[in-house]
């Protein structure tokens, strides 16, 4: 039976961690808190990884909560989003102590930013923030960032933002009970698909490794996940916009969380999803191709009829850790994005504490 | 009890939707005293009574239709029901009072209504209604007056002024940043470094902060980018902002008040409108500026802000230079309600003369033709300060913006930001460097550089609008269904070739009118009369941080 064993647990933070997010290549993870401060974790010894020291202290960048931290594709930034309606971009000084210092500051949001997103390119950067706007952002040289566009149509604060694994597609979550996927046409972005479904907010939002699905968490206590039908695909899904691929859930979780999920991660190395939240359980569910007889399952034709894929996807329950922070919530849960450690996944939660776990089989 | 920092709108039946109450800081002077008790007495006035049992009247706290509408916090329709204050409702009732003070031979509650249309409108017009431009402005005449208007204006001619002041203040603060070093003189010579050439830009631009390093470590103490470090002098202040729209101005003055500063002081064309109406026109009539009543048609709604501003609004006569401002919309909504839908049957008038751009035609020898200054479908500032500025300063003549003659025009990242470069002719060493920034992300990368020192401009053009006046949110809609048929880009294109269509191109000091109202009307070029009716000023609004425990999620 697989389960979650805890590895280790960080204690540093003197508030609420929300967010943990590992370096693209580095068993290296960034945290963020309401003490307004981002540290820098890594293993003391790479042979036991229940030993972790806290390496880095980033603070004096913002005036409030960090609400979310992100690295850039190569590794060599950390991007910082505060209540305090900034964005902060840090580099580490290489030639003197080591230590991160912030290089830029975007302005722009008129109040909280609550999540950031580098693109896998690390060319664009885009923040969100509770003025219900997405805002997405050129990295140019000379640690400069230019604002392309600013996006305003969701109708309430924008929890979270996530970019294609691959692609510059954007996927926005919103309290406003949606999902917005966003692309550009030659530096004009718009809002090409907007997914309806979730009965109450829309926390978390993560990419498959593929790309073509998206698990998204929300209030209403369950999980969806998204699945992408380009124009002339063979479930005969309608795409109604000129040469716009449509989403479609194809799987909804439910019964399982019993209060609002905050955070979800689509494993890159082995596929598994992991969800948690304010039932202070860390859950982690599998999803997989539906076979053809599975009960339930719309024909080919009622499919066609309702324009709807039915069941695509099962999800099975794989594990779960329960009491996970305690009976603190958990504000984030985020899988290694490799093979090398992949089975190590990190949670941060409201007793300030950071616990790294690892999935045996 | 404590008083709470947020305002609730309470007796509103409108919906106010249960995230957002209303987020306009009531400001409480704080007092020694922490504790206090509310007392209500018999006539409903409230009194905080303190501890040593001393009672003060509270005041009530009211909202005005400035605050609301420079807020936008919050989205109800209480603000729609604010705006129709200024509407041609008003117009209505103000011509209706007219014809009873005739009847009853009242001349005390007569006001000389005077409407004044913006060459936006007209091309917007035009553009619906396959007029031309001169046809929409006659048909407009006629239509006012048939409701008992005394006078129809063009806005092109206050412009005139505005550019003409605009170009003077550009070069004045560009000779004074010289002067105190804000800015380095350019090699006239030829023989420029290459480094310098190559840089062009942003190594010209020095201001007066120390440069930032481009490492600062910031550890310890939390940033504070909210202020540069030393405080801009407007009077050499670069780059200059242009100012003629409103919906920029309210911004900067809500979120980016360091901004304000590097603002030109040059009023818009709408607001020069008004001073000349009621202070020249008006005593031209023997008339009091409370006895005018002044209507701009406006391409958005912005503009209706800025005639309520405090600074237009003359405390000795109780009235605002500019009374009312209607969209192009709504006087589209104004023909349907006067049952004149269809504007090829309207009938056509002369256009007044006094202020507005009309010339016997050289060409036809028609009575008129319309005429105005060159330049784009949002005023020209651009065009006519490089070409100002070009021969005032280094005495280049024959700078043509329009058709890109003797500077280089670049389209930078998107078609709603431009720049415009003026060089040593032979050499490239940059002269003036000019851009035109349109839409909130080009004016977020604007103020970021200006904010951190590294705008290599001179002199910005700014506009709140994409692709500028021409496409206002008060400009008409194509006919039919809302953009299937005709797509927002070609409508943009449609309207904005109406715009100059058959309108005769003159520089602004070529306006004979122009060279008379300076020496009648304000006593000749700088005197304070002409700073008082001519300039203006902004202030930014105080930013009270909401107490976030207050306002609902």
């Amino acid at each position: 039976m697989p389960h979650l064993e805890q590895l280790a647990e960080l204690v540093g933070h003197e508030d609420r961690v929300w967010c943990a997010t590992w370096h693209p290549t580095k068993p290296i993870l960034a945290t963020c808190s309401g003490d307004k401060t981002v540290r820098i974790w890594q293993a003391t010894n790479a042979q036991d990884p229940s030993k972790w020291q806290c390496t880095n202290v980033l603070e004096g960048g913002h005036k409030r909560t960090i609400r979310s931290v992100a690295w850039s594709p190569d590794g060599r930034q950390l991007a910082t989003g505060s209540f305090d309606a900034t964005t902060g971009i840090w580099e580490r000084d290489e030639d003197e102590s080591g230590d991160y210092e912030c290089v830029a500051t975007l302005e722009g949001h008129e109040n909280e930013t609550k999540s950031i997103a580098w693109s896998k390119s690390g060319a664009l950067l885009a923040t969100c923030s509770r003025d219900k706007s997405v805002w997405i952002w050129e990295v140019e040289e000379d640690n400069d960032f230019e604002c392309l566009s600013v996006l305003q149509e969701h109708t309430q604060d924008v929890k979270m933002v996530a970019w294609h694994p691959t692609e510059e597609l954007l996927a926005s979550a919103s309290y406003d009970d949606t999902i917005k996927i966003w692309k550009d046409d030659d530096d004009d972005w718009y809002c090409s698909d907007t997914l309806h479904g979730h009965e109450s907010t829309v926390w978390a939002i993560d990419f498959a490794p593929s790309g073509d699905e998206i698990v998204s968490a929300s209030a209403d206590q369950s999980l969806k996940i998204w699945k992408r039908f380009p124009p002339g695909n063979p479930f005969g899904i309608v795409t109604p916009r000129r040469g716009e691929p449509v989403w479609k859930c194809v799987a909804t979780v439910s019964g399982q969380h019993e209060r609002c999920i905050y955070s979800v991660s689509w494993s890159k190395a082995h596929g598994l999803i992991a969800s948690a939240g304010a039932d202070n359980t860390i859950r982690l569910f599998e999803a997989t191709e539906a076979r053809p007889e599975a009960e339930g399952r719309l024909t080919p034709e009622q499919q066609r009829a309702m324009n709807e894929p039915g069941v695509l996807v099962e999800t099975v329950a794989v594990a779960q850790v329960k009491e996970a922070h305690g009976t603190s919530d958990i504000n984030s849960v985020a899988w290694y994005p490799s093979e090398t450690h992949g089975d190590w996944l990190a949670s941060g939660g409201d007793d300030g504490s950071v616990r790294i776990w690892r999935l045996v089989q | 009890m404590a008083f709470s920092g947020a305002l609730t709108l309470s007796d509103l039946n409108d919906f106010i939707s249960p995230s957002q109450a209303c987020i306009k800081p009531v400001e409480v002077a704080k007092t020694a005293e922490t504790q206090g008790a509310i007392k209500v007495d018999n006539s409903g006035s409230y009194y905080e009574v303190s501890q040593d049992g001393s009672e003060t009247k509270l005041e009530t706290a009211t909202i005005s239709l400035n605050d609301c509408l420079a807020c936008s916090g919050c989205i109800t329709s209480a603000e729609s029901v604010l705006v129709t204050l200024q509407s041609q409702e008003e117009l209505y009732s103000i011509l209706k009072q007219n014809k009873i003070a005739i009847e009853t031979n009242d001349p005390s509650t007569h006001r000389t209504v005077v409407v004044s249309i913006s060459p936006q409108t007209r091309a917007s017009f035009a553009a619906k209604y396959q007029q031309t431009p001169l046809q929409v402005a006659r048909k407009l005449t006629w239509f006012f007056k048939s409701l008992g208007v005394h006078s129809v204006f063009d806005t092109s001619f206050s412009r005139d002024l505005a550019l003409l002041e605009t170009g003077r203040e550009f070069v004045d603060r560009y000779r004074k940043a010289i002067a105190k070093g804000v800015l380095k003189p350019p090699n006239m010579n030829g023989s420029a470094a290459p480094a310098d050439a190559a840089a062009g830009g942003s190594g010209d631009m020095e201001v007066d902060t120390p440069k930032p390093k481009k490492r600062i470590i910031r550890r310890g103490a939390a940033a504070t980018t909210d202020e540069p470090a030393v405080a801009v002098e407007t009077e050499s202040a670069m780059p200059m902002l242009a100012s003629a729209c409103p919906g920029w101005i309210c911004y900067a003055e809500k979120t980016h008040g360091y901004m304000l500063p590097y603002i030109s002081e040059t009023k818009s064309p709408q607001q020069i409108m008004g001073s000349m109406v009621k202070n020249h026109f008006g005593s031209q009539l023997n008339l009091n500026p409370d006895q005018i009543y002044h209507v701009c048609v406006m391409p958005c709604y912005d503009k209706k802000l800025e005639a309520s501003r405090s600074d237009f609004y003359s405390d000795l006569y109780k009235t605002r230079d500019v009374d009312c401002v209607i969209t192009s919309t709504e006087v589209e909504k104004m023909f349907s309600e006067q049952g004149q839908t269809d504007m090829s049957v309207f009938g056509e008038l002369d256009l007044d003369l006094g202020y507005n751009s009309v010339i016997k035609d050289p060409n036809t020898g028609a009575d008129q033709v319309l005429i105005g200054a060159s330049g784009n479908a949002s005023g020209g500032f651009l065009e006519y300060v490089m070409q100002y500025a070009a021969r005032e300063i280094f005495g280049i003549d024959g700078v043509d913006v329009d058709r890109a003659v003797g500077v280089e025009v670049k389209t930078v990242r998107n078609s709603d930001f431009r720049e415009v470069t003026l060089e040593v002719p032979g050499s490239g060493e940059v002269l003036l460097k000019f851009a035109a920034a349109y839409g909130f992300r080009n004016i977020q990368n604007l103020v970021r550089k200006v904010k951190t020192g590294k705008s290599p401009y001179h002199f910005v053009e700014v506009m709140a609008c994409p692709s500028g006046c021409i496409n206002g949110g008060g400009q008409l809609k194509p006919p039919g269904d809302n953009f299937v048929a005709v797509p927002l880009k070609d409508w943009i294109a449609q309207v904005d070739g109406q715009y100059r269509n058959g309108v005769l191109a003159r520089k602004p000091e070529e306006n004979p009118v122009l060279e008379q109202l300076y020496r009648e009307w304000l006593g000749g070029i700088d005197t304070p009369k002409a700073r008082e009716q001519l300039r203006t000023g902004y202030h930014a609004v105080e930013q009270n941080l909401v107490n976030p425990l207050a306002v609902k999620w």
